[in-house]
């Protein structure tokens, strides 16, 4: 848990605290030093400061892992809402889409979805984005399928209650626990899918700082300089690890069925 | 008999809407084959003849019918690229990557089963923190990024496994598999998260039943009780969540192939995906949607053996 | 020790390969071990096999070994005859002569005679062929065929660069008559090694030609392994799966030269890097701004941070070792103040000018460079931002739709002077993707064409090189260096680079157990 809230704090105000050009300044003579007085966390290979670069790096990488989940939610919560309250034929035609989407695999997807539109920001979220909606949607209709069926919403169906009124008072807030630990740990994995991207060459545009570029940037170095690696990569792993644990906490508060 | 028809229908009609996504998402990919193939040589002369020679200049419907009509009959094409026939390149690729595939599902399962049950039977206790955590961390890191240490500790360092590149199993078995084991050890560590959750999951679930607790009233040993009874009936869902995650692994393999230069399928996409290479890319990434929802639904068919809970009449 | 001589004087001489051992031209050889299997670590995908169509270096590098052109380049970028005995050039330049040499076989055990000449040559110009070299020929009028061992090409116009275009790039090299249509999956030539297999993304397997007209070559098989990636190949080469390597990573060359098991050899000639202006973007139009942009990039300190200081700065895109190279031209120093007057006079004032840098993930070093080049920008007040393109994206955007402002670009061994400085400097230049429209250098590249005495050809070139400088029409930052490394089992690998620095030449190559 506090791990989560300390990323999240760093995300925030580091970018705040810390002038961009922290993150960018080279020098060339201390390239791929290790970490010391001068570089708390060392430097990279153009000489720039690792420990700032990390610091500035976890809002770029997760903002786009937020934006990225954000987007699947918003075209995948109406999705599974819809597909799994009215169920019947609507159902079928869409969870047919959802399933041929999910045949891809979301790297792929996402690599596609890339390099047809251009590597940059915004084409890069939106690229995680779908790629995980498929995914999203599916658990969403699940959950909304189950709770539509519950003796409460027939009730309150009969008692003459619009559907969109039911949707939104009675299913959503049912499946809202799910929703809510499904997008944390997709947020670990959006996190991940910014780093394989940019390993790649389609994610995040140089000299920005996110921690998947940095891992990717390291790649020639790592026998030499391992801590260029282990730098972004224990960000990530501490982000994703706490992602994971604050979801399973979060699950087991919020879902009284997952309790055994 | 019915339920398999129909099944065996909708799965006819999610390959054509995969082909036609496939189809689609080739065709706007900006960029040019003709002048992939003549890189820096290209000269608008040239350029116009070759496109023209390849058929690009015809209209989309016409290409997309070709290529559907051609896969029915066994012609998949020629790569532009490499101008080769695409249907034996798919085989030998797939054989490659299925090898990966395999052994790195093996891996995960062998890591991570024992470590769930572990965890299962020790809940909340530390072996659980360690196990829950050591399975964690496997799907911290990018796969790729412990591909690199990988090819660090044993390649370099120890010397026990080539760093690159890939033989056929029918060469030679033994070598084959040197090659092939370190980028399964990466993607299986990267597996084994899921895994092992789950695992824990299910075991502690059937732990806390009716019948164990009878099981272990009539004087069974511990060990008896926890592998015969508990694990026989975990490992149904178990491994369903591994058939499932054949779509994560072969997104995986992408990456991790290209990091070793082992040539299968997912190298091969991103070649093609790099050098625009239409009929290659149209091929691979249909292949592989192809196979990831046969075994989605291979897993949802046999589904209800695993789970007796859940029959359908 | 004798080697470590040679290596230091070539790493001083800026790896001009002066060996001086080569005269005669095909000096007498001997084998000091036969036999054996190289494996050789190839940092690229091999793609089209059939020669007249491939166009990069990463397949041509392969076919050079297995055909063999009419003439050919020595070390010193002189043309030599290769499969040609010797060749004659009329005075007026609208006629040659070449006399074959006699009993070249083909790998396939057949005769080459002056027919398979004129079948090669005619399919290059084949439109149908979609030749990679077809322009080569583009003033060629007719070729005769006398007698078996004898070619005449007829010229419509003078082209006096012909004789060096059929050098390069494999313009001149000889197949098979009939042929073309098999070469894509089975080259066949008259090179010192034949085709055996090719894995698709994994290896090309070449074999020993026993009947090569220049001697049989000493090892028995080379197999070419794809490994693209820079660390396994390293790894590769450390680890003993493979005898020899290309392009060691830049920032670990002085480590493995350090090494006492390994042979490494870099040099500097056969790639340069260039930054590109395109004349597309209004404010690349005025001079100033162009200039300015000259002074802002400190040309060493880049070389050093994106290639750890291998190579050497220059500021002609010629071989350095090229009979028309200018060496007098200098590059601009680093001069950020300068820079930033210029923008003013050019009405530019600290943050009015936005820029955006395509640079190809294909050369990471170009992003490295783009990275640097950000920060001395936003010192001169310039905001420069980075676009990272696949190559297949840079070749799209960049190359063919012009639609740059700019970016950064390397060419591999283009040594030729009308291939070079027409393609790229011409305004119908096949490579001006600058929009570089300049009558001066159009006239001067004319004129050179048809200018037959080389010296005088060399002046104009020389010309070329001073107008592109001080017109600031590319800024030219480098020519960085390629490199090998190698077990010491592996000998005679003083032969191994040809004189365009970029393709290897296996014949002379032994492995020592």
């Amino acid at each position: 848990m506090t791990l989560v809230f300390c990323v999240i704090f760093i995300a925030i105000f580091a970018p705040l605290i810390i002038p961009p050009e922290f993150a960018t300044r080279m020098d060339m003579r201390t390239r791929l030093s290790p970490p010391d007085m001068a570089h708390w966390l060392g430097t990279d290979q153009l000489g720039r400061d690792l420990f700032y670069r990390v610091m500035l790096g976890a809002k770029t990488s997760i903002g786009i892992a937020t934006s990225a989940v954000l987007m699947s939610l918003v075209i995948g919560l109406p999705l599974g809402l819809i597909s799994g309250y009215f169920g019947g034929h609507t159902d079928n035609v869409l969870m047919r889409l959802v399933d041929t989407l999910l045949s891809f695999p979301a790297l792929l997807l996402a690599l596609t979805i890339s390099a047809v539109l251009g590597p940059n920001l915004q084409n890069t979220i939106i690229a995680i984005g779908v790629a995980f909606t498929p995914y999203l949607a599916r658990l969403i209709r699940g959950e909304a399928l189950r709770v539509s069926q519950m003796p409460y919403v027939e009730a309150a169906r009969s008692s003459g209650a619009t559907n969109i009124r039911l949707i939104i008072s009675h299913v959503l807030p049912n499946i809202m626990p799910v929703v809510i630990v499904q997008s944390t740990i997709s947020l670990a994995f959006a996190i991940l899918a910014e780093a394989g991207l940019s390993f790649l060459g389609l994610g995040t545009q140089p000299p920005e700082a996110s921690w998947g570029l940095m891992i990717q940037a390291s790649r020639d170095y790592l026998d030499r300089a391992p801590w260029t690696a282990l730098v972004p990569g224990t960000a990530v792993a501490l982000t994703v690890l706490g992602l994971n644990m604050f979801g399973d906490v979060l699950r087991d508060v919020l879902d009284p069925r997952s309790k055994s | 008999m019915a339920y398999l028809i129909q099944r065996l229908l909708s799965m006819a009609v999610t390959l054509f809407l995969i082909s036609i996504i496939t189809f689609t998402v080739t065709n706007i990919l900006p960029g040019d084959v003709a002048m992939m193939i003549m890189g820096t040589q290209s000269n608008p002369e040239a350029l116009a003849n070759l496109r023209e020679s390849l058929g690009l200049n015809d209209p989309l419907i016409f290409q997309y019918g070709r290529w559907i009509f051609g896969m029915l009959t066994g012609d998949w094409g020629s790569s532009l690229l490499f101008k080769m026939p695409i249907g034996p390149i798919l085989l030998q690729k797939m054989t490659a990557s299925a090898l990966i595939v395999f052994l790195s599902m093996t891996i995960a399962l062998t890591l991570a089963v024992p470590l769930g049950v572990w965890s299962a039977v020790h809940k909340n206790r530390w072996q659980d923190t360690v196990g829950s955590s050591a399975s964690i961390l496997g799907v911290s890191l990018p796969d790729f990024f412990w591909g690199i240490m990988l090819i660090l500790l044993f390649a370099r360092g120890l010397g026990w496994f080539p760093s690159s590149g890939f033989t056929h199993p029918k060469e030679d078995i033994l070598l084959a598999l040197k090659h092939a084991f370190l980028p399964s050890l990466a993607l299986g560590l990267g597996l084994m998260a899921h895994l092992t959750r789950m695992t824990r999951a299910t075991m502690t679930g059937i732990l806390s039943q009716e019948f164990i607790r009878v099981a272990r009233a009539k004087g069974l040993a511990e060990k008896t009780v926890i592998w015969h009874y508990g694990l026989a009936n975990a490992i149904g869902p178990v491994m369903t969540v591994a058939g499932l995650q054949m779509g994560y692994l072969f997104g995986s393999i992408i990456v991790m192939e290209s990091l070793f230069n082992y040539t299968g399928m997912g190298w091969l996409t991103y070649q093609a995906l790099l050098n625009r290479d239409m009929p290659l890319i149209q091929a691979t990434v249909f292949v592989i949607a192809a196979v990831v929802m046969l075994v989605n639904l291979l897993v949802d068919l046999l589904y209800p053996f695993f789970d007796p809970r859940i029959r359908l009449q | 020790m004798k080697n470590k001589l040679i290596h230091h004087a070539m790493s001083a001489l800026g790896g001009t390969m002066m060996l001086g051992l080569l005269s005669p031209v095909w000096a007498a050889y001997e084998c000091p071990v036969k036999g054996g299997t190289l494996i050789w670590g190839h940092s690229e995908t091999t793609q089209n096999l059939y020669m007249h169509q491939t166009g990069t270096i990463s397949t041509g590098r392969i076919l050079q070994n297995i055909h063999d052109g009419l003439v050919t380049a020595d070390k010193n970028l002189n043309i030599i005859p290769e499969l040609a005995e010797s060749y004659h050039v009329s005075k007026d330049g609208m006629s040659y002569t070449f006399k074959l040499r006699k009993g070249v076989k083909f790998h396939d055990g057949s005769d080459m005679t002056s027919a398979d000449v004129k079948y090669s040559f005619e399919k290059v110009m084949d439109p149908e062929t979609g030749a990679v070299n077809k322009p080569v020929f583009n003033s060629v009028g007719s070729i005769e065929t006398p007698d078996d061992h004898t070619v005449i090409i007829k010229m419509d116009q003078v082209n006096a660069p012909f004789l060096g275009r059929l050098a390069a790039l494999g313009a001149g090299v000889i197949i098979p008559e009939g042929s073309a249509e098999t070469q894509g999956t089975m080259p066949t030539g008259a090179g010192p090694f034949k085709f055996v297999r090719r894995e698709f993304g994994n290896e090309v397997e070449l074999e020993r030609f026993d009947d090569y007209w220049n001697g049989p070559a000493c090892i028995d098989r080379l197999i070419a392994r794809e490994v693209t990636e820079p660390t396994v190949r390293l790894t590769g080469l450390r680890t003993g799966e493979m005898h020899l390597i290309n392009d060691i990573p830049t920032d670990r060359i002085d480590e493995i030269k350090a090494d006492k098991n390994l042979e490494v050899l870099s040099w500097s000639h056969g790639v340069f890097d260039f930054v590109n202006l395109n004349y597309k973007f209004e404010p690349f139009q005025d001079q100033r701004v162009r200039l300015a942009i000259d002074y802002i990039i400190d040309k060493e300190l880049l070389l050093q941070g994106a290639l750890w200081g291998q190579g050497k700065t220059a500021a002609s895109p010629g071989f350095a070792s090229s009979a028309s190279y200018n060496k007098d031209l200098k590059q601009r120093p680093q001069d950020i103040g300068k820079a930033k007057a210029l923008l003013a006079e050019a009405g530019y004032g600290p943050g009015d000018l936005k820029v955006v840098f395509k640079a190809t993930t294909n050369y990471p070093y170009h992003i490295e460079a783009a990275q640097i080049l950000v920060e001395w920008f936003r010192e001169a007040g310039v905001v420069l931002t980075i676009e990272q393109l696949t190559w297949a994206d840079w070749l799209s955007q960049v190359w063919v739709d012009k639609d740059f402002q700019m970016s950064m670009m390397n060419f591999n061994s283009v040594w030729e002077d009308d291939f070079l400085y027409y393609s790229l400097y011409n305004s119908t230049g096949g490579f001006n993707y600058r929009g570089i429209n300049d009558p001066v250098i159009d006239e001067l590249t004319e004129k050179a064409r048809v200018t037959v005495d080389d010296t005088a050809r060399a002046d104009i070139y020389r010309e070329v090189q001073q107008r592109v400088f001080d017109k600031v029409h590319d800024i030219v930052v480098w020519h960085r260096n390629s490199s090998f490394g190698a077990q010491k089992s592996v000998g005679g690998l003083d032969t191994l680079v040809n004189g365009d620095g970029a393709t290897y030449h296996f014949h002379q190559v032994w492995l020592k157990e």
